[in-house]
C-alpha cells in the first residue's frame, strides 16, 4: 500500500454498526471513532497500512429511503475526516444494505476523489446500479464469509493505492483484472501490454485459425439483433415524412449540446426557423469530429434535404414534409445508446403519427 | 523485389561545425539542415532546428509526423519517391537507417482539431517509443500568402528531407545490423506446406479530410479515389508509403517499419508465404464501399492466391467497416482472415465497441483503446513547436494549453504510444 498510512473510512449499517436488528432500521446517522464490529477485523488485516479512523452508521430504511439525501447527509460526516479511502459494508445479499453501500462509495469516490470499496453478492441489486462507480468485490450471500469477503475488499483497496505501478496496463493502478482481483466489472476498457506485438498475435491466431486449430478472438463479435425493414409505404402521396439525421447538423451554438464524439443526445428544431424558405439561411455548427464538415457547411440539404422533400412536397409526390427534423450526432457512440436515442425518436414518430422517416447520415 | 536495410545505430547527437556520423555519434551542422530544408521550398520563410533528449523537459507541440532517418545507397534522388525524390518504384536497393534517432516535425500554424505531441520526459516519456529516443526538431514557419494545405505539404517534405539529411550524413559508417526484405512475388512456391498469408492494408481514410482534401501518402498522390491495389510489401517499408499531415496512430516513423509487414516477412519461408500486399482506401458511401471490398478480396483470393489475409486499418472509426467488409468478402472466398481494430469507446464491454458484425469474422486482434483518457502532471521548460498557448485537445469542454502542468487528455495523440500497423504490444482488457 501507500508509503504513508492511510486513512480510512468504514460504513456500516446499524446491524453490523452494533446499533440493532430490524428494529433500528429507522435509525438516522451517527459516527464513532476507529473500528466497530467487522471493522475490527478490517483493521487488523489493514495493519500498518491504514487506520479506521471513523465508522459511519446508519439504519437501512433511513438510507435506502432516500439514497441521495442519505448521502449527502453522509458526505458532510466523512469529509471532515479527511479519508484516503472509503470502506463500505461488505453488504453481502441485503438488498437495503448494498444500495447504502454502493452510494455512499459512488458519492465519496465522486465528491471526494477518493477510491471506494465495498462487496456483495452477485444477486444484490446493488451489483448492478453501482459496480460502474466503485469496486464492489464479490462475495458470497451469507455473512459468514466476512473473512474472506473483508480480504478481498482490503486487497483491491491495496491495489488501488499502491504507488507501485502495475506493468502490465499502459495508465494507473496496481489494480487486477475483475477476475483476479475478484470484483465486479467496471465496464472500464484498459490498454496492457502484451508479450507479443498485435501483428504477432493476428498471425499467431490467423495461422491456427488456417489449420483448423482453436484460437482466441481478443473480441468477439456481438450478436446484433437483425430488424427487418417495415413493409413500404402504400401511398406516398398522402403521407407525411419526417427527416431525421445522424449528421449532427444544427443551429449555430449547438443549443442541445451535442458532442462531437460518443454522443448521447437527440434534440428537435423546427425546419421552418432551420431552413427558412425565404431570405439567408441561418449559420449552422456541425457537432460530429467524424467527417470534415466543409460540404455540409457549404450546404447544410446535402445531409438534411428540406429542400428537395418541399419540391416533393409540393409536387405532389410526397404528402407532407413534417415540419420537425429530428437531430443527432452518431460517432462513435456505442450502439445500446444508439438503441436507447433510436427508441426515443421513433416513440416521438409514432407519436405525431408520421407515416415515413428517412434517415440520412455520414 | 531486394531491399537492404542497413541500421547504424546512433548513441548521441550533437550540434557541430559538419554534420556527419562518427562513432554511433551523430553531428548536426544546424545551419545547413536549415538551408537544405528552405531551398526550393516558397512556402517556408524560415526553419527552427533544436535537438531533443531523453529527460529533457521539453514539449513538442502541433507535431505533423516522425520520420526515420533514411536513405538510399549508391543512387540519387531516390527517397521518398514522388514526395522528394524522382518517380520510381520504392523498396529496392540498399537503404541506409538511422536507429535511437528520429525527425519530428512540427506545424505551428496547424488548424487542425486534433493535434498531437510530445514530452521528453515525465509520464509520457514513459509510454512513448519516441521519447526515449534523441530527436531532431523541425519547425518550419510560414512564408506569406501561402495557403493552409500546401503549407502543410511544405511541413510534410521538410521532415522527409531533414531524414535523408541525416541518414546521408552516415556515409562510411559501420552498420550495426543489416535486414534483407528479398521477396519475388512471380515466382513463389503454391504447393508446399505452408500456407500463403497476405496483408490487407488501408492506406487512408478521406473522411477526417482537412478543408476537403486528401492528405498525400502515396508516391507523392493523396489515394482519396484509388482502387484496391496490389503493391509490393518493400514499397511501403522504402517510402512509396508516408504518414498523413496528422499523427493519430500513425506517422511516416511507424509505416518504415510496419508491423505486420515486418511480421510477416519475419515469419516467410518458416510459418508461411508472404504473399503480398493489397492496399486500399476507406470510403464514406456503401456502393464504393462494396466495390471496392470486392475488388480487393478478389485480388487477395485470386491474384495473390492467398490462404489468409490480416487486415490493417487507417486512423478513425469508419475505416474498420471497409476493413471488416474485406475479410468478410476474402473469408467467402475461401481465405481466412484476421481483423485488427482499435475500439472507439473506452467504457462497455470490448464487444460493446465492435462496428461491424459477422459470423464469418470471428478473429479480431485489438490493437489499443487509442482514445484511453490520460490525465497526468508534467510542466516542460519548454515547448518547441507552437507557443505556451497552444491548445492541447481535451475531451471535456475546457480549454487546455501547452504550458498546463496537468494534460487531460487521450493517448492517441501522444506520438509514438499507439500503432495502427500492429507494431506495438498493446491489447485492450474489461477492467
Amino acid at each position: 500500500m501507500s508509503a504513508k498510512k492511510l486513512r480510512v473510512v468504514h460504513y456500516l449499517n446499524q446491524f453490523f454498526g452494533q446499533i440493532g436488528g430490524e428494529e433500528k432500521a429507522d435509525a438516522k446517522f451517527s459516527v464513532k471513532e476507529g473500528p466497530v464490529g467487522p471493522g475490527v477485523f478490517l483493521q487488523k488485516l489493514l495493519g500498518e497500512d491504514g487506520t479506521i479512523v471513523a465508522t459511519i452508521i446508519c439504519g437501512d430504511n433511513y438510507f435506502s429511503a432516500n439514497l441521495d439525501r442519505a448521502s449527502e447527509e453522509a458526505l458532510k460526516l466523512i469529509e471532515p475526516f479527511k479519508p484516503d479511502v472509503m470502506f463500505a459494508g461488505p453488504a453481502f445479499a441485503a438488498g437495503r444494505y448494498g444500495l447504502s453501500c454502493g452510494q455512499i462509495c459512488k458519492t465519496a469516490g465522486a465528491k471526494l476523489g477518493i477510491p471506494a470499496v465495498t462487496g456483495m453478492y452477485q444477486e444484490n441489486p446493488g451489483v448492478e446500479i453501482y459496480r460502474k462507480d466503485c469496486y464492489i468485490v464479490q462475495t458470497t450471500n451469507s455473512a459468514a464469509k466476512m473473512t474472506e469477503a473483508l480480504t478481498r475488499m482490503v486487497k483491491v483497496a491495496r491495489n488501488i493505492t499502491s504507488p507501485v505501478k502495475n506493468s502490465r496496463v499502459i495508465l494507473g493502478d496496481q489494480i487486477g483484472r475483475p477476475s483476479e482481483d475478484e470484483y465486479f466489472p467496471r465496464d472500464v476498457l484498459r490498454n496492457e501490454y502484451t508479450e507479443k506485438t498485435a501483428a504477432c498475435r493476428g498471425i499467431d491466431m490467423l495461422l491456427a485459425k488456417i489449420k483448423g486449430q482453436p484460437f482466441v478472438s481478443e473480441l468477439v463479435m456481438p450478436k446484433f439483433e437483425l430488424i427487418p425493414p417495415p413493409p413500404p409505404v402504400k401511398d406516398m402521396k398522402s403521407c407525411e415524412v419526417a427527416l431525421v439525421s445522424d449528421g449532427g447538423l444544427c443551429p449555430k451554438g449547438n443549443p442541445h449540446k451535442m458532442s462531437g464524439r460518443g454522443n448521447k443526445v437527440w434534440c428537435t428544431y423546427e425546419t421552418p426557423e432551420l431552413f427558412p424558405e425565404k431570405g439567408p439561411l441561418p449559420e449552422y455548427d456541425v457537432v460530429h469530429t467524424g467527417y470534415f464538415p466543409k460540404e455540409v457547411l457549404a450546404n447544410p440539404y446535402r445531409i438534411v434535404p428540406v429542400d428537395i422533400l418541399r419540391e416533393m412536397e409540393r409536387e405532389g409526390i410526397i404528402g407532407k414534409l413534417h415540419p420537425t427534423y429530428f437531430c443527432t450526432s452518431g460517432n462513435v457512440t456505442p450502439n445500446v445508446v444508439c438503441q436507447n436515442m433510436g427508441e426515443g425518436i421513433a416513440a416521438e414518430i409514432k407519436n405525431r403519427q408520421i407515416g415515413a422517416v428517412i434517415l440520412t447520415s455520414t | 523485389m531486394n531491399l537492404q536495410i542497413e541500421s547504424i545505430d546512433i548513441r548521441e547527437l550533437k550540434q557541430g561545425a559538419k554534420t556527419s556520423v562518427c562513432d554511433h555519434v551523430l553531428t548536426v551542422n544546424e545551419k545547413e539542415l536549415e538551408e537544405v530544408l528552405l531551398k526550393g521550398n516558397r512556402c517556408l520563410k524560415g526553419v527552427d532546428i533544436h535537438l531533443v533528449y531523453p529527460g529533457d523537459s521539453i514539449r513538442i507541440v502541433n507535431l505533423m509526423d516522425v520520420v526515420q532517418p533514411r536513405c538510399k545507397i549508391d543512387v540519387q534522388d531516390a527517397d521518398f519517391p514522388g514526395f522528394i525524390g524522382k518517380m520510381r518504384t520504392a523498396g529496392h536497393g540498399r537503404t541506409r537507417s538511422l536507429r535511437g534517432v528520429a525527425v519530428l516535425v512540427a506545424n505551428p500554424y496547424t488548424k487542425r482539431h486534433y493535434s498531437a505531441f510530445l514530452d521528453m520526459d515525465g509520464k509520457v516519456a514513459e509510454l512513448s517509443k519516441y521519447s526515449r529516443m534523441r530527436n531532431v526538431v523541425v519547425i518550419p514557419h510560414m512564408a506569406d500568402d501561402v495557403d493552409e494545405r500546401d503549407f502543410e505539404d511544405a511541413v510534410k517534405v521538410a521532415g522527409l528531407k531533414a531524414a535523408v539529411y541525416l541518414a546521408q550524413a552516415a556515409d562510411g559508417h559501420p552498420v550495426d545490423e543489416i535486414e534483407h526484405f528479398n521477396l519475388h512475388l512471380p515466382t513463389l512456391p503454391h504447393d508446399n506446406n505452408l500456407p500463403r498469408v497476405a496483408c490487407y492494408y488501408q492506406l487512408y481514410t478521406p473522411q477526417h479530410d482537412h478543408n476537403a482534401v486528401s492528405d498525400k501518402c502515396f508516391y507523392g498522390t493523396d489515394v482519396r479515389n484509388l482502387l484496391p491495389t496490389v503493391i509490393h510489401p518493400n514499397e511501403v517499408l522504402d517510402g512509396g508509403v508516408t504518414g498523413h499531415q496528422t499523427i493519430r496512430s500513425l506517422d511516416t516513423y511507424t509505416i518504415q517499419n510496419h508491423g505486420v509487414i515486418k511480421e510477416l516477412y519475419r515469419r516467410h519461408g518458416r510459418d508461411l508465404i508472404f504473399c503480398g500486399v493489397v492496399c486500399g482506401v476507406a470510403n464514406m458511401e456503401p456502393i464504393q464501399r462494396q466495390r471496392k471490398a470486392m475488388m480487393a478480396s478478389n485480388l487477395i483470393a485470386n491474384v495473390l492466391g492467398a490462404d489468409g489475409v490480416m487486415t490493417v486499418k487507417a486512423h478513425g472509426g469508419m475505416p474498420h467497416v471497409d476493413a471488416g467488409l474485406v475479410a468478410e468478402e476474402c473469408e467467402k472466398l475461401g481465405v481466412k482472415s484476421v481483423v485488427s481494430v482499435q475500439p472507439l469507446v473506452s467504457q462497455g464491454s470490448l464487444a460493446d465497441t465492435a462496428i461491424f458484425s459477422s459470423n464469418l469474422l470471428d478473429a479480431v486482434v485489438v490493437i489499443g483503446v487509442p482514445i484511453e483518457r490520460i490525465k497526468f502532471t508534467f510542466k516542460p521548460e519548454r515547448i518547441l513547436g507552437g507557443s505556451p498557448d497552444t491548445k492541447i485537445f481535451t475531451p471535456d469542454p475546457f480549454i487546455q494549453v501547452a504550458s498546463d502542468s496537468v494534460i487531460d487528455t487521450e493517448e492517441f495523440l501522444i506520438a509514438g504510444v499507439h500503432d495502427q500497423t500492429c507494431g506495438e504490444s498493446i491489447t485492450v482488457r474489461e477492467y
